[in-house]
């Protein structure tokens, strides 16, 4: 089974667009987490915590020669 | 005729341009959307009263344009690389102090530059009308890294460093990288404020998000909880960092300016005396050569719409703008320039930002006690210098200080005997007469020093 990871519903990619004239930096945005204080650091351990299970769950999903 | 500015071709929703003298910006469909937005505030209606954002109004609309907006005009664009210390801070705190008025009401800015601002003599102005757009829930700053560029890391590098940033800022029209600030914040510096967060912890992300887009990067935050709270919580922390950086030159600095400033009592009381009285015309803008502590700027300025004072030492334009500011002063703009090495074009093919000779076009220049600096100190022909001041404006007050002044003898003992034959009173009074016609001539008691008032030839 091939399963796509779509991160941005579709109306809210058409306002992404709307926000593109400046590159605002992807890392730029998350350090922002960060300087927010206590409350914003768990976003940010929630954000990388995502990432890395995401990123197992691909893994054991991911299609054999079989699919 | 209209004229495009060539500055605000980044952000396609909308155009600057000038027309018959006035300054228009033309909006797309969204950044009128936009607009409608901000002037539904009272946030902005508040701002616009206190002077803090351009004055502006709907005009008649164009086929090209949804909406036409007419803006205040800013007596003298400057930049920041032309800023002092104390004037990029307050740039920057009206830029985050707008910034979360905006966020209370629902808005936000799509960027963060230093160009967005302006200034009222001593006074900032944020001039970006078009920043201002409805905040998305759950999104951060999108000018939160243009901001550290231009403004809180060129801040950083004169608290923490005692390094002048305008020579950053004018290298490059996107302001300090934070690799770039990163090497040089090694070691202990490190641990300066908020050098760890916005200057290590930031490149360090951002280097290892480079290949997320913002897009996915936006969406991740947003399913991670990030809120509107959290921005306001962001902008409130670069605030108070901001707010605690200051810089103060070392008082050596002062014993030495003080040695460049020789005049006797009866030189500067003949010296008001001259400027005073040839200044009674009254100029819309007149230009302050190597203003020093603004004495004649403030003179100047009783008899100008505007004036420029413009001074290379960032020290001593730093305590004249806050004195100005201090005072409320709207008339006077201190900025920090060599003359021997005035603003170049910067930006996209040099025109993005106009050179200084592009921006003065002035009624008067005020150029007293600088051209023994230029053509001894720096080595600048004479005639040069004269024509310069030709293209600066119209009318000129300057002062020629002989060879045997004390000031021009200290000058001259730093280079080789005799190599400058041609700096001499005769040779400059004859170029001056080819450019000036001119029409009122003193000499100081000193008898080293003479000044001249003159008028621009045609042609």
């Amino acid at each position: 089974m091939v399963r796509f990871v779509n991160f941005v519903p579709c109306g809210e990619r058409e306002a992404t667009m709307r926000l593109a004239y400046l590159d605002a930096g992807s890392g730029s945005l998350i350090v922002q987490a960060v300087v927010a204080g206590a409350a914003g650091m768990a976003v940010a351990v929630k954000l990388y915590w995502r990432r890395l299970t995401g990123r197992f769950r691909r893994r054991a999903e991911a299609p054999t020669d079989n699919d | 005729m209209v004229r495009v500015e060539p500055a605000s071709f980044r952000d396609p929703s909308g155009r600057v341009f000038y027309r018959d003298g006035q300054v228009f910006r033309g909006l797309s469909p969204v950044a009128a959307q936009d607009w409608r937005a901000l002037a539904a505030t009272k946030f902005f209606a508040n701002a616009v009263k206190a002077g803090k954002i351009t004055a502006t109004e709907e005009a008649e609309k164009t086929d090209e344009w949804d909406v036409v907006l007419r803006h205040e005009r800013i007596p003298f664009v400057s930049y920041p690389f032309e800023w002092s210390f104390a004037m990029l801070r307050d740039a920057a705190l009206l830029h985050l102090d707008l910034l979360q008025a905006a966020l209370a009401e629902g808005l936000t800015s799509k960027d963060g530059s230093a160009y967005n601002l302006q200034w009222r003599g001593a006074s900032p102005v944020f001039i970006d009308v078009g920043s201002f757009e409805p905040a998305r829930p759950g999104e951060p700053w999108a000018g939160y890294r243009q901001f550290c560029q231009t403004m809180l890391y060129p801040l950083m590098l004169q608290a923490h460093l005692g390094l002048d940033f305008q020579p950053w800022l004018r290298a490059s029209v996107d302001g300090v990288e934070p690799a770039r600030m990163r090497k040089l914040f090694g070691g202990a510096r490190r641990f300066k404020a908020g050098v760890l967060k916005h200057v290590h912890l930031h490149d360090a992300v951002q280097s290892r998000n480079a290949r997320s887009s913002t897009g996915e990067v936006r969406a991740e935050l947003r399913d991670a909880g990030f809120s509107a709270e959290l921005v306001k919580a962001t902008v409130r922390a670069i605030d108070k960092l901001v707010r605690g950086l200051d810089w103060q030159p070392p008082a050596s600095h002062w014993t030495a300016y003080q040695q460049t400033c020789t005049y006797s009592d009866a030189d500067r009381a003949a010296k008001v005396e001259f400027v005073e009285a040839v200044l009674s015309k009254k100029s819309s803008l007149t230009l302050d050569l190597g203003a020093n502590d603004g004495t004649y700027s403030r003179l100047a300025a009783k008899h100008s719409d505007y004036v420029v004072a413009v001074e290379s030492d960032a020290a001593v334009v730093d305590k004249l703008y806050r004195d100005l500011h201090n005072e409320g002063e709207r008339r006077v703009l201190p900025i920090v320039m060599d003359l021997a090495d005035p603003s170049p074009g910067i930006g996209w093919r040099g025109r993005e930002r106009a050179s200084f000779e592009q921006r003065a076009d002035a009624d008067t220049v005020l150029a007293l006690a600088v051209i023994h600096h230029l053509a001894i100190g720096r080595n600048v022909p004479l005639p040069e210098i004269v024509d310069w001041l030709a293209a600066l404006g119209r009318r000129v007050v300057v002062e020629f200080v002989e060879p045997a002044d004390p000031m021009a003898q200290r000058l001259l003992a730093n280079k080789p005997e005799g190599l400058f034959p041609d700096y001499r009173r005769d040779v400059f009074e004859k170029l001056l007469g080819e450019r000036f016609t001119v029409e009122h001539r003193a000499e100081l008691p000193s008898g080293t020093r003479t000044l001249y008032c003159g008028v621009r030839r045609a042609g």
